[in-house]
């Protein structure tokens, strides 16, 4: 039996539990100083000076920068568009923003570097920080969405004619004719709030510039070293062979560890500069305010249905505050790309404006988008439900497009690969006894208590390989090599920010080797050894790096069966490869199989470590001339189901694979505080085939806690100057151990893709969307107001209690209860 | 300005010159190079840090090197010789780590509760384990790993 599909728990568990993992600030240099950052105070403001005389005179300073002096060493960049890339995503309409690592004369957010110190000790850095003095001139503010889209609002960034970035549309048949004649008619708006996926682990770079080599090491903690590496060569206009980026063990990504910082390019900057390592570890309050936001997006809906729940028509007008347009704002593209989701709608119409404010950029966060739309989507459901007077499964299952419909083109013209919406949702109703909920509602009801059942679904596409773009590609490549002692050694162009995927490729490549699990090494994140990759996002490096280990595992099977048939004198197609041995398929069991298979003849089976050294040690010979000398092969996948061709192929579809899940959660309202509690979570995940069982559920887990933790607690919240006032853990607040549903289940329904070899799907993003709907449905259950349509996050107790008196009024309330 | 500061850390005295400003923390990461103690908010809010000052957890992103001066310290890289400790086995059987930042502080936070309820419930497992964030694992393999800890230990044969 192979390893594939074994419940086999991560391979650097022991190692991380035992406190030995090597996290970037654990990377021990020699003499090594500290950088800290000066940051403006104002969300808009222009830079009138800047004196550093104050903090030159503190003993132990050692430099100190200013943008001027960093705008000419440096050239600017940014993770949508490195320098040497000539197409500008924030490029459109005239509209430009060239930003170096500090501000040179204005400043677009809070937070924002605008001056560099070091020094020969953290406290001291900061302190010298501290005494930068600063002269601002303050600048009107767009500190919303809304105030950015009014007639005559200030400008968010000078120069530009309006705030609007960018405008998302997609439109299939006639939405609005098809609304005036539906039945039914519902219009809302539903809200999804600005987060911050916070990795436990803070940015941290450690770098190195040796003028002997006249080359650059930089420790990242970072999720892709070799398109960091690009952006860090380009950024200091050094040659990319002079950069080596290595990642260390990372402390969680979630999507906020892609490269292109400014803090990165000042490390780098420095460490050149002074011929001397230089180390930078971030504050938590730092990465609150500049390190990234997401998601932060509304959606006015119209939607036209049937008395029986059908969708007919659907119009949805979004707008994502995005903050500056850097980074990772093409999530709101996103969002659009994905609506209406696992639904299918025969008129249907989506308009997503991306919208700049004077807040932080935003930067990756899982799920990427796709989690306000899907979350966006099961709130419409719900409330066609409750204006039909359907039940809510019902209507969901009447409108997911059809388990035979795959490939099916969505209104974008994503291609969804393949699904079965209504086996998730029939095998989640097998594990969650509505008909016993209901019974121990009502009887908690008696007592007082207000329990409630909600029902999400989500659609997570995975594989982001979007056109002309140097990063977001559907391809990988991986090394594969046998030593002349049979051990193998692979190393992947992608990554693991702590999400296991090394552990399912050692899985892939030992079976395709037919060798034991612990022979494999596998070795990621470091540009010096391992071939040219795109690293971790979109879930791709178990699908896309895995398939591409399995390609170059394919060719050294093919050479070692075909010496060993030689070695056995045996026809290659009559062998296996497994238990470390390459064997005669018809053997007889051991101890038989270690005689020779007829008197003086060949043997029965041989240990592939010694087809390995014959083909080392012995590459004349009779039974390796016909071969190539060594083992060791590169390859690179590139996944299918990906169409860049739309004057060709008539769409445009840069998602794969498109994985799903359908979840259940049973809270418990306080109707006196508002404050809700988690009681129970069932969830039925599909990522095609399951190479690990242990490692998708685990990442489940993981992503169900952060949907929870958007249903409930989580939000940034920034005054009308666009000051951020959540900059800590304590007032950002992530679900504990205590918050965590008592009892948590993820199982798995597998319906493979055929865009990879093994059918497997993207696993790593799953979770968030389901549970922030099932969460709002429960509540919603749990209270029984009508008309309560809870259609914002999160459901902090003040705003369930608001809301409760909003419909129903208090005594009404306490009636039901 | 800089103060002497005497400390046993996993058995060990020793003496280092810290500066007054400078956190626990941060002595026992760069000044004695035990890394497996981790840094994560500075406000005692994740856990990262947690270590076992004179017996109990602490967060020591929230103690001062110098008022460490006559401690006996644990961190990480003490809790088991050869063998890891049973909690640290189980966390790696039942899939508890996944980037493994929180972990240190997790194993010590659950060494403390099983020293004062060695047969905790679920419950009591995530009342304990409330000040040591996780944002990998929705803390699903991680309650299970510290039951399945307490019961070999219970049963001594871990």
């Amino acid at each position: 039996m192979g390893y594939i599909g074994q419940r086999i728990p991560g391979r650097n568990n022991l190692r991380l539990a035992r406190g030995a993992g090597q996290f970037t600030a654990d990377v021990q240099m020699p003499n090594p100083c500290f950088m800290a950052l000066v940051r403006s105070p104002y969300a808009h403001a222009e830079i009138e000076h800047v004196d550093v005389s104050a903090a030159q005179g503190l003993p132990g300073v050692i430099d100190i920068a200013t943008a001027a002096e960093v705008a000419q060493a440096t050239r600017p960049f940014s993770f949508a568009r490195p320098p040497e890339v000539e197409v500008n995503l924030a490029d459109m309409d005239g509209k430009r923003l060239r930003e170096y690592a500090l501000a040179e004369r204005w400043v677009g957010y809070s937070g924002r570097p605008v001056a560099a110190v070091v020094a020969e000790d953290p406290n001291t850095a900061a302190e010298a920080a501290e005494r930068v003095a600063v002269q601002y001139r303050e600048l009107p503010v767009v500190a919303s969405a809304e105030d950015a889209l009014k007639p005559g609002s200030p400008g968010a960034i000078p120069g530009w004619n309006d705030n609007l970035v960018f405008h998302t549309r997609y439109a299939k048949g006639d939405a609005a004719s098809a609304i005036a004649k539906a039945p039914g008619v519902i219009t809302g708006r539903v809200q999804v709030q600005r987060h911050v996926p916070v990795p436990l682990e803070p940015r941290a770079f450690v770098a190195d510039y040796s003028t002997r080599t006249g080359r650059l090491t930089m420790y990242a903690s970072t999720q892709m070293p070799h398109t960091d590496r690009s952006i860090l060569a380009g950024a200091l206009g050094m040659a990319s062979e002079d950069v080596q980026v290595i990642q260390p063990d990372v402390g969680g990504g979630f999507g906020c560890k892609v490269p292109g910082s400014d803090e990165e390019v000042l490390v780098a900057f420095f460490a050149r500069r002074l011929e001397r390592p230089v180390r930078w570890t971030e504050e938590r309050s730092e990465y609150f305010l500049a390190c990234g936001h997401a998601r932060e997006t509304w959606f006015d809906f119209e939607a036209g249905y049937r008395e029986d729940g059908k969708l007919l028509a659907l119009r949805i007008d979004a707008v994502a505050d995005i903050g500056l347009p850097f980074g990772a704002w093409v999530q709101s593209s996103v969002t659009a790309y994905c609506l209406p989701c696992g639904y299918a709608v025969d008129h249907c119409e989506v308009s997503m404006r991306s919208v700049v404010t004077n807040k932080c950029k935003w930067g990756g966060y899982r799920g990427f988008g796709k989690e306000a739309a899907s979350f966006c989507m099961e709130r419409i459901m719900d409330r066609i439900a409750d204006a039909a007077g359907l039940d809510r499964v019902e209507v969901r299952l009447c409108n997911f497009i059809p388990a035979d419909a795959f490939p099916y083109g969505q209104v974008s013209g994503a291609l969804l690969d393949s699904g079965n919406y209504q086996g998730a949702m029939a095998k989640l109703l097998a594990l969650v006894d509505q008909e016993a909920f209901r019974q121990e509602q009502a009887a908690a009801r008696t007592n007082g208590r207000c329990l409630g059942l909600g029902i999400g679904f989500e659609l997570t596409p995975e594989g982001c390989s979007m056109p002309n773009s140097d990063f977001l590609q559907g391809w990988d490549g991986a090394t594969v090599r046998m030593d002349p002692g049979g051990r193998v050694t692979v190393l992947t162009g992608v990554t693991s920010p702590g999400s296991g995927n090394e552990t399912g490729i050692a899985m892939i490549v030992a079976d395709e080797l037919g060798v034991p699990l612990d022979t494999v090494t596998v070795v990621q994140g470091d540009t010096d050894r391992c071939p040219y990759g795109l690293g971790n996002f979109s879930s791709r490096s178990l699908m896309i790096g895995g398939s591409a280990a399995l390609a170059a595992a394919r060719e050294l099977r093919e050479k070692l069966l075909s010496v060993g048939a030689k070695m056995l004198d045996a026809d290659p197609e009559d062998l296996e490869l497994a238990n470390g041995e390459i064997r005669v398929a018809a053997a007889p069991a051991p101890p038989a199989a270690d005689a020779p298979r007829n008197p003086g003849g060949p043997a029965w089976s041989v240990p592939i470590r010694r087809v390995a050294r014959k083909i080392y040690s012995h590459a004349f010979g009779a039974e390796t001339a016909h071969v190539e000398p060594g083992l060791e092969s590169t390859r690179y996948f590139r996944i299918g189901n990906v169409h860049h061709q739309p004057e060709t192929e008539g769409r445009l579809s840069f998602y794969p694979t498109w994985p799903f899940m359908a979840v259940a959660v049973v809270v418990e309202v306080d109707v006196e505080t508002g404050f809700v509690e988690v009681l129970r979570c069932a969830a039925v995940h599909d990522c095609g085939t399951v190479v690990n069982p242990t490692l998708v559920e685990a990442n489940t887990h993981g992503g169900i806690a952060q949907g929870l933790g958007a249903a409930l607690y989580e939000e940034l919240l920034h005054d009308d100057a666009a000051q951020l006032l959540t900059t800590t853990l304590m007032d950002y607040t992530l679900p504990t151990a205590v918050e965590m549903p008592a009892e948590l289940s993820v199982a798995h329904q597998e319906t493979p893709t055929a865009a990879t070899p093994l059918g497997a799907k993207g696993a790593g993003e799953s979770g968030v969307a389901g549970p922030m709907a099932a969460v709002a449905s429960a509540v919603e259950d749990a209270l029984g107001v009508e008309g309560l349509a809870l259609m914002t996050l999160p459901l902090k107790p003040e705003r369930v209690w608001r809301s409760i008196r909003e419909v129903a009024g208090a005594v009404q309330m306490g009636e039901t209860a | 300005m800089r103060q002497p500061v005497r400390i046993t850390v996993n058995g060990r005295e020793l003496e280092a010159d810290a500066d007054t400003r400078k956190l626990l923390v941060n002595l026992l990461r760069d000044d004695l190079e035990l890394t497996g103690t981790h840094f994560g908010c500075g406000t005692g809010t994740c856990g990262a840090c947690t270590v076992m000052l004179n017996g109990r957890c602490v967060k020591s992103c929230c103690v001062l090197a110098v008022d460490a001066d006559g401690a006996e310290l644990l961190t990480i890289e003490g809790v088991a010789n050869d063998a890891p400790h049973p909690v640290q086995q189980a966390l790696a059987e039942c899939h508890g780590v996944q980037c493994g930042f929180c972990t240190p502080g997790m194993v010590l936070s659950a060494i403390e509760l099983l020293q004062d309820n060695p047969a905790p419930s679920d419950a009591e497992i995530r009342e304990a384990l409330a000040g040591n964030l996780c944002r990998c694992t929705g803390y699903v393999n991680i309650v299970a790993a510290v039951q399945l800890a307490a019961t070999r230990m219970a049963q001594g044969d871990a």
